[in-house]
């Protein structure tokens, strides 16, 4: 372990900063909540249908959200330079009628698609240097400006397809030159022979994600201590190597009982680590629940009470299913486990109200005075979806939404105790997401049929829960430490970064080439997303887009080409309009004048859940494309778990809002003065 | 530079809007490593003043003269690319970018990787830390957004920018209107690390107790004319209350 040698010695680099550990960083990146967002979101459906999630399924709807996110990617870029664009999803339209109409029509045989997917492009950039052009000159909101633009393409597109082809859509493209070269480039599923390499892929980079990551918190965080402890370092490897042997049975294997096998080696191996870690830290330390402050409790009889709501809703509703969990948790137990949990908070709260702890008292009382609101309207909905469903998958589906709300309500209820005064809000809020993540886990596991798959994600989900509670028993001792050593900080960042862009390559091969296909539509996604993301953050360019949208005179007055850079954004977002036009084109071999009719506002939802500011000046390529993920999964999960279809809707509406919420408060985080 | 020519000279300058005389006769001069303070009540004419240094207005009568030859400028870009650099109330910087970013806007450091420029943001992130802390300024974290400072360290943050980005003669339109005691006091003190520097500085403001300390000369204006030009050792602080406030002109 060389990285291990050259690490200088303890320096404080300001006494001013308190330590920030690796995970609270994390938490003030725009893309984080997004990340988060995702996971719960796919969590959630891939609890409710086992139609959801497998690897074949996933890769599918990829395929078909693949357009959203590369213009999210666009459209987030303009907003955070300030503006919007909402004749963005016409666009796609118009650059598919235009390739169409000239191919089969223009002088007479129709033409090249070498010269016809150009010339959309070339269309396109005006269209973008245009909207730039008004908004600049004029002043007015981009909003209007883009309005105008989009009630004029969404017109030429109907008029020219029903002129030319006199019909509202065109179809048969394939026949032109060119059709079997951009089909294989946009939006073909290319063959790449068999899964072994995948296989190959997925094994190499899980193990590797596994250990660069934990060695990567460890010398994030433990070598910050005044003395490291190199054995309970090695407890901590080993302990990681164990979780990733699980991760590999998981995968190897396809039998129920090695997959439990592979779970329970893998929570050990994870919490052996997470044991270790915290050994560390808490040697001479008070014991855990002894140091949870007074306010922690109202949040531990919550907590309490979900898991009893969760370990009574399979005696409840029984499912008759042959479940290897269930075997291994017999009902008795359950029983019990669900009495405790049960019994445990009410006894703890008579007991407070009996001890006279009146600000105890008042603060419960509140508590549920503020949140009955909230909670009648989560029981509104599940029993609407009760009623309409009345499927036993809708009703842990309901469960489940309740127990996440429940222990959404515990974590904000913590924040807002603790107040900012103190880590300790740090403390509940881990131990609680950790909590959750494990019950998530079982859950799920205890309710699929358990493809590999959910087998895989399972064992992450432990993982990560056991990740989670260890970083945050390091945080919770971060006022002891002396602080931040860099280099230990430097080097644990990037093994951190090199883990995760291995664990994405790792799982990534596992969703493009399921059933030995490759889908270029998902590779532009993360091609588009990549650059992005590049542009925003890692060239000159990324800084004046965030002036420009920040604070534009200020940007004008520092000799920022503010009204180029917008010029181009506007570009940037027609031209993506354009080549996801041409993408779907050629997937579908046809094009419907009003494609992309109405998009323009999902490309937005997008954004903004992926926490991108309206107002412009804040946010980040990465979240736009994980917001689409969220929009996908939503839209793909609804009819995998047998919902109404429709009622997407209302859960784009509820996520969109949860976002802008979440943006807002992080905003106002960002804001505040440190 | 030579204590004998300055660095920036007024002579007898004025600007008419129409009819309306917005600045009369007005005569200053900027000597590198000193402090010119430019006071006044509201409407005294300093943002006349102001944007006639910086090369917004053209004067209608007098003569501007930089490092002793006369200067018209037709944009205030021209006026910076000599190093009269302004630092506005506003700041120029935007509130949800990082230090380090807002530092080096517009003016960003690149290295090649490839054929592509990459942001150094190695480089900006130490020169930025750097910079400012050579004006006196610890920032305890450079990648904390602008708007999470304080309104002094907001302005520290735009002083050292203009300083590192070879600006000769600072102009400070009321850097401490909005700031309590304390941050007044620091930014004061950047001011003057800044004019230690060999830098000229013109510190606009209305407060004369932020002036009197740190200033070595001191221009007085009144209803859009000159009441008096001063150097320290000539003026008390009850002299330039009263000047100020227009009961009495200079004799």
């Amino acid at each position: 372990m060389s990285e291990f040698d050259d690490v200088t010695p303890l320096k404080p680099s300001d006494e001013r900063i308190t330590y920030r550990g690796p995970l609270k960083r994390l938490l003030i990146s725009p893309e984080i909540g997004a990340l988060i967002g995702a996971v719960v979101v796919w969590a959630f459906f891939w609890g409710n249908g086992d139609k959801f999630g497998t690897a074949g399924s996933t890769a599918n709807f990829l395929d078909v959200a693949a357009p959203l996110g590369i213009m999210a990617v666009a459209v987030s870029l303009l907003m955070i330079g300030g503006e919007f664009d909402l004749s963005a999803g016409v666009m796609t339209g118009a650059s598919g009628v235009t390739i169409a109409l000239m191919a089969k029509y223009f002088t007479d045989g129709g033409i090249s698609l070498w010269v016809c997917i150009p010339a959309a492009f070339l269309l396109a950039g005006c269209v973008g240097w245009w909207n730039g052009f008004l908004v600049n000159k004029t002043g007015l909101p981009s909003f209007i400006v883009t309005l105008g633009s989009f009630f004029v393409i969404k017109g030429a597109n109907l008029v020219f397809s029903k002129r030319i082809n006199s019909l509202v859509n065109v179809s048969d493209v394939d026949k032109a030159h060119g059709y079997k070269f951009f089909k294989a480039v946009l939006g073909g599923e290319n063959k790449f022979g068999d899964t072994k390499y995948r296989d190959i892929i997925f094994i190499i980079g899980g193990i590797a994600f596994g250990v660069l990551l934990i060695i990567g918190f460890v010398e994030q965080s433990l070598l910050r201590l005044e003395q490291t402890s190199i054995s309970t370092m090695l407890v901590a490897i080993v302990g990681a190597v164990a979780g990733i042997a699980g991760v590999l049975i998981l995968h190897r294997t396809d039998s129920v009982s090695g997959n439990v096998l592979a779970g329970v080696v893998g929570l050990s191996g994870a919490a052996l680590a997470m044991v270790s870690y915290s050994r560390a830290r808490f040697q001479s330390r008070e014991p855990l629940v002894g140091a949870l402050p007074e306010t922690a409790r109202p949040l531990i009889i919550l907590g309490l009470l979900g898991t009893a709501v969760a370990s009574l809703a399979g005696q409840l509703f029984d499912r008759g299913e042959e479940s290897v969990m269930l075997q291994w948790f017999p009902s008795w137990l359950r029983l019990v486990v669900a009495v405790a949990a049960g019994a445990l908070p009410l006894w703890f709260f008579v007991r407070q109200v009996k001890r006279g702890d009146v600000e105890f008292r008042a603060k419960t009382v509140a508590l549920i005075a503020v949140r009955l609101p909230i909670i009648c309207l989560v029981s509104l909905t599940g029993i609407v979806s009760l009623f309409q469903l009345t499927t036993v998958q809708a009703v842990r589906a309901v469960l489940i939404t309740v127990a996440g709300t429940g222990a959404a309500t515990c974590l904000y209820r913590a924040r807002s105790i603790a107040g900012k005064q103190s880590t300790k809000w740090f403390i509940n809020l881990g131990v609680l997401m950790s909590a959750c993540f494990i019950v998530v886990a079982f859950a799920v596991r205890a309710d699929s049929s358990a493809p590999r798959f959910r087998g895989g994600i399972f064992a992450t989900l432990l993982i990560g829960a056991a990740l989670v509670l260890a970083t945050t028993f390091i945080e919770a001792n971060q006022k002891k430490r002396s602080l931040a050593d860099l280099n230990a900080d430097r080097l644990g960042k990037r093994l951190v970064l090199v883990a995760m862009v291995l664990g994405s390559i790792a799982l990534g091969t596992r969703l493009l080439f399921s059933e030995g296909v490759f889908r270029m539509s998902v590779f532009w996604w993360l091609f588009f997303t990549a650059v992005g993301a590049f542009v925003l953050t890692k060239t000159k360019y990324g800084n004046w887009i965030f002036a420009v949208g920040g604070n534009k005179d200020a940007a004008r007055a520092t000799g920022v080409p503010a009204d180029k850079v917008k010029t181009a954004l506007f570009m940037a977002t027609s031209l993506m309009g354009a080549f996801v036009g041409a993408m779907i084109l050629m997937r579908l071999n046809s094009v419907q004048a009003q494609q992309g009719d109405g998009q323009e506002f999902e490309y937005i939802i997008a954004a903004v859940v992926g926490g991108n500011l309206m107002t412009g000046g804040y946010g980040s390529v990465i979240g736009a494309s994980l917001g689409a993920l969220i929009m996908a999964v939503s839209k793909n999960g609804i009819p995998a778990a047998q919902w109404n279809q429709d009622g997407r809707y209302i859960f784009l509406g509820a996520v969109l809002l949860v976002a802008v919420l979440v943006n807002n408060y992080v905003r106002r985080k960002a804001n505040e003065q440190r | 530079m030579s204590n004998s020519t300055p660095l920036l000279e007024l002579q007898n300058v004025g600007k008419y809007f129409g009819n309306v005389k917005a600045l009369e006769n007005v005569s200053t001069t900027v000597k590198a490593g000193e402090v010119t303070c430019v006071l006044g009540d509201n409407g005294a004419g300093k943002s006349t003043f102001i944007k006639i240094i910086s090369g917004l207005h053209k004067p209608s009568t007098g003569k501007y003269l930089f490092e002793g030859h006369e200067v018209t400028f037709d944009s205030p870009r021209e006026a910076r690319a000599l190093g009269i650099a302004t630092v506005y109330q506003d700041l120029a910087m935007a509130p949800l970018m990082s230090v380090w970013r807002n530092f080096f806007l517009g003016s960003e450091p690149t290295k090649r990787f490839g054929p592509i420029n990459l942001l150094d943001t190695k480089f900006a992130r130490a020169t930025a830390k750097e910079e400012m802390s050579k004006l006196g300024i610890d920032v305890r974290d450079i990648d904390q957004p602008v708007g999470t400072l304080s309104g002094g360290e907001r302005q520290s943050v735009a002083i050292a920018r203009a300083v590192y980005f070879g600006a000769r003669v600072l102009i400070l339109d009321e850097p401490t209107s909005a700031l309590g005691v304390r941050q007044s006091d620091l930014v004061l003190g950047y001011v003057k690390a800044a004019a230690a520097r060999d830098l000229g500085v013109i510190l606009i403001t209305h407060n004369p107790q932020h002036a009197l300390p740190i200033g070595n000369r001191f221009l007085i204006l009144n209803r859009g004319q000159s009441v008096g030009h001063f150097e320290k050792q000539d003026l008390t602080y009850e002299r330039l209350i009263e000047l100020m406030s227009g009961r009495v002109h200079a004799a």
